[in-house]
């Protein structure tokens, strides 16, 4: 029933289910990992050990090493703890969302999107646990028996809250991805030539055999962890903007933030999805895998989610505004708008809300660079409007004579690249030790969009 | 697959009873007690009009993400469109009342506060009005095209209607997002001038959406008994109540964060919208609204079996449609009444609307063909199995 003819054709190529296991495992099974992956793997490396340096220097020495003030408490590591989870928050938000809404064009590219999520995540833990100052402290934040009077472990604090949902997300992120690629691990079993090859994939898929029963547990399974982890993505992102909401802080207090903050989470993730995907098929010639028909679709989404968020900013102005508070309308008119930090909101603004309205145009959602490059500018504006957010209603707040601006430290911009280093390193070694693409799940929507004239019978145009 | 509704005599009366209950009370109510009277208009307008615009949303969401399991569905949505331009005529009444309703109506009461002085600009009569006609031409214009569309495209077939259709459903989407937010800012939020959430808008955006598919859902099995959609299966049924299901825990989402976090900061210019409506008369119903609207199609739409049960769904749909008067009660009376009131006059206008509201889809349903014929997804639709 699949109206192949209006949908477009998912994978290209007519491919049979043995060519799309030979396409896909063939970067994994090349001898040698090619140059520009070594290449890209040092340099992540190199700024994987700024970081790590960085990282230690704050440790060792203190949070003095950054730029907050007695104003500007969060700096740098909040902005790109936020940004980081928001990236986060594609792979889940893609697979489980789309999941659910049947979207078949989702198989291509999920893998990849919740990879990313765990590296993304991984990132973002990282903030939090080094802006406690005294990490060796660090402990203090699970609930265990509370020996320390009443002062600690506090459940009315977002920041725990915080913990508890994102540790959730995590495993369950880990858990849906890993168990989507048993199938495939199981495949490259099957093929390994060398001993020890089969002997670790053997151990991955857990035995994996391919029965009836086994499939119908394993979709159920898929089925049900997806339901479950859709209210996780959500809460997650809800989570971390009551940090800001729950406070009395102009700008940081108003009751859209847990919606804003997910659509923002997935507008950026579905952003860095764009990135890579577009990098992962150019470089693995992927382009009968994830089509322009692919791209086509995220561009699309993206310019639905930029509208939101276009609606979402004039909102907030517009409420500012309308509320008549003044200290609302100094934050958004003269703080943000205006002053000191224009740069950074008309950043965001045309970023977020602008530049992807040039996907209205069919043919720059059909240049791949074009889409590239605004994929790029999405990923720097959701930057931006986490520094709005988090720098301008700090630096001014009721108190003039506290006003005081934030500039980051090297150090602080060390540890941020030190967590992109681990990101592209993730991806790499993603990229070269697991297949990027879910063979199983390509091959089960192959033969509803396949021209191929043995799968002809089961298309559409009989009925 | 020609097949058009044929009204039956006995529905159309029964109908016409409902709209002169509505109106005996709505003139009585008006005689009796004015504030209270323009208060159910407001509810019940807003109900309805909430109803059809939602229904056109939920059809745009369609478009946009070309579903293939809905196309023989369509003509529901677009008939409960139709009710927007009832809804304009029937708004134009309302200016009668603003000044029972609207505190920033009243001159001497601006000129005594600073803030509804702040507010003017916005907040007048004048641009009130402009509003009120710009906004519902707009969504009157871009629903009855999408609706010609759809129509055109049943005569001449081809892909041009389809994408056309999809193009426009973008552009009301976009439209509709900035539109019904002031919207709702305008008639409900202005209720009490001081007050303001910024995700108000938006919840009552989601009610709609969620609300227009419930009475989606119930038109679509009521036609299916009568058996107008032979084609309708288990599957479709599941998919209706997994729009309930989904749109519920949205609904409740967005309910809870404005709770939590005007609970949270504790600001008194933010909780004194609470104050009436946790700690006096109202106090039932604040809870009430949350248990229908959220709880009830929770727990009893997360059993499978009910999910494709077509009288569970109709049950549901009543029991939600009891949950969208709530929401809206709880909204506007504790501003404008400030009392507890349940009585005939809420009956009877709540009645004679649904009267006009089943009427206006009814009639309109009757005048085209009942199942999309040429619309490319279709087969989908009619052998749809998850």
């Amino acid at each position: 029933m699949y109206n192949t003819r209006v949908r477009g054709v998912l994978i290209k190529g007519n491919k049979s289910y043995s060519q799309v296991t030979k396409d896909i495992l063939e970067p994994l099974y090349a001898p040698k990992a090619p140059t520009w992956w070594k290449i890209s793997a040092f340099v992540a490396t190199v700024a994987l050990l700024l970081g790590a340096w960085a990282i230690y220097v704050t440790i060792s020495t203190g949070i003095g090493t950054w730029g907050l003030n007695n104003n500007v408490a969060w700096g740098w590591a909040i902005i790109n703890f936020v940004w980081w989870i928001g990236i986060g928050h594609a792979g889940t938000a893609f697979s489980i969302f789309l999941l659910i809404v049947r979207q078949k064009w989702r198989t291509s590219i999920n893998r990849a999107a919740e990879a990313m999520t765990i590296f993304a995540v991984m990132a973002a833990g990282l903030f939090p646990l080094i802006h406690m100052g005294r990490i060796w402290d660090g402990f203090f934040i699970f609930p265990y028996w509370n020996t320390r009077g009443p002062l600690w472990d506090n459940f009315n604090s977002p920041l725990f809250w915080d913990v508890t949902a994102i540790s959730t997300y995590l495993t369950a992120s880990f858990l849906f991805w890993y168990v989507g690629m048993i199938p495939d691990f199981a495949i490259i079993r099957e093929q390994a030539a060398s001993k020890l090859r089969r002997k670790i994939y053997g151990i991955l898929s857990f035995g994996w055999l391919g029965n009836a029963k086994g499939w119908l547990r394993f979709e159920t399974a898929a089925l049900l962890m997806g339901g479950m982890a859709a209210p996780l993505v959500v809460s997650v992102h809800s989570i971390v903007s009551m940090d800001f909401s729950v406070s009395v802080i102009p700008g940081w207090h108003t009751t859209i933030f847990p919606p804003y903050f997910v659509i923002g989470a997935i507008f950026s993730g579905f952003g860095m999805v764009l990135t890579l995907t577009i990098i992962m098929r150019k470089l693995y010639k992927f382009n009968d895998y994830i089509t322009d028909g692919h791209l086509d679709a995220v561009a699309r989404i993206l310019t639905f989610i930029s509208l939101i968020m276009g609606t979402a900013y004039l909102t907030e102005l517009f409420m500012a505004w309308y509320s008549g508070s003044e200290y609302e309308l100094f934050t958004f008119m003269k703080n943000r708008v205006t002053g000191d930090y224009t740069f950074a909101y008309w950043t965001m603004l045309t970023c977020n809300a602008i530049i992807p309205q040039l996907f209205w145009f069919k043919k720059i959602r059909k240049n791949i660079t074009a889409v590239f490059i605004i994929s790029i500018f999405i990923n720097i504006g959701m930057w931006f409007e986490r520094y709005v957010i988090v720098v301008t209603s700090l630096s001014k707040d009721f108190l003039p004579s506290g006003w005081a601006m934030y500039k980051p430290t090297f150090i602080e911009i060390s540890i941020y690249i030190g967590t992109l280093g681990l990101f592209v390193l993730g991806v790499l070694l993603f990229f070269r030790y697991v297949p990027m693409i879910a063979i199983h799940e390509v091959k089960h929507v192959l033969k509803e969009t396949s021209t191929d004239p043995s799968f002809a019978e089961n298309n559409s145009e009989k009925h | 697959m020609d097949k058009k509704l044929q009204l039956s005599g006995k529905f159309k009366t029964a109908m016409f009873v409902l709209i002169a209950i509505g109106i005996v009370t709505v003139v009585v109510g008006l005689i009796q007690n004015p504030v209270r009277m323009w208060a159910n208009l407001l509810l019940n307008n807003f109900y309805f009009f909430s109803l059809a615009i939602g229904a056109a949303f939920w059809l745009a969401i369609q478009a946009i993400t070309q579903s293939g399991w809905s196309a023989g569905l369509l003509r529901i949505p677009q008939a409960m469109s139709n009710y927007l331009i009832v809804s304009m005529i029937l708004w134009a009444l309302m200016f009668f009342g603003v000044h029972d309703l609207y505190p920033w109506t009243h001159a001497d009461a601006v000129a005594h506060d600073e803030l509804l002085q702040h507010k003017h600009p916005y907040l007048n009569l004048t641009f009130f009005a402009v509003r009120y006609v710009v906004f519902f031409l707009l969504w009157i214009y871009l629903t009855q095209r999408i609706r010609k569309l759809s129509l055109e495209e049943d005569k001449h077939g081809g892909l041009t209607y389809f994408y056309k259709i999809e193009f426009l459903s973008k552009v009301f989407i976009f439209v509709f997002a900035i539109t019904f937010s002031l919207f709702t800012v305008d008639w409900l939020m202005s209720l009490d001038p001081h007050w303001y959430s910024t995700i108000f808008p938006m919840k009552y955006f989601m009610s709609s959406f969620y609300h227009g598919s419930v009475i989606i859902t119930a038109i679509v099995v009521i036609l299916w008994k009568q058996g107008y959609l032979p084609f309708v299966n288990k599957s479709h049924f599941h998919d209706l109540s997994r729009y309930i299901f989904a749109l519920g825990i949205i609904w409740a989402y967005l309910w809870f964060s404005q709770y939590l976090l005007i609970w949270y900061a504790n600001i008194p210019e933010e909780t004194i919208y609470f104050v009436p409506r946790t700690l006096s008369y109202f106090k039932f119903f604040f809870y009430a609204e949350v248990v229908v609207n959220w709880l009830f199609p929770f727990l009893f739409l997360m059993w499978n079996r009910i999910a494709k049960n077509p009288n569970a769904l109709l049950f549901t749909a009543v029991v939600l449609s009891i949950g969208h008067w709530i929401e809206l009660y709880m909204t506007i009376f504790p501003d404008t009444v400030d009392k507890h009131y349940i009585g005939w006059q809420e009956i009877g206008t709540q009645l004679g609307f649904w009267g006009l509201f089943a009427l206006v889809v009814g009639w309109s349903l009757s005048k085209m063909p009942l199942i999309p014929k040429n619309h490319p997804y279709i087969n989908e639709s009619l052998h749809h199995h998850v």
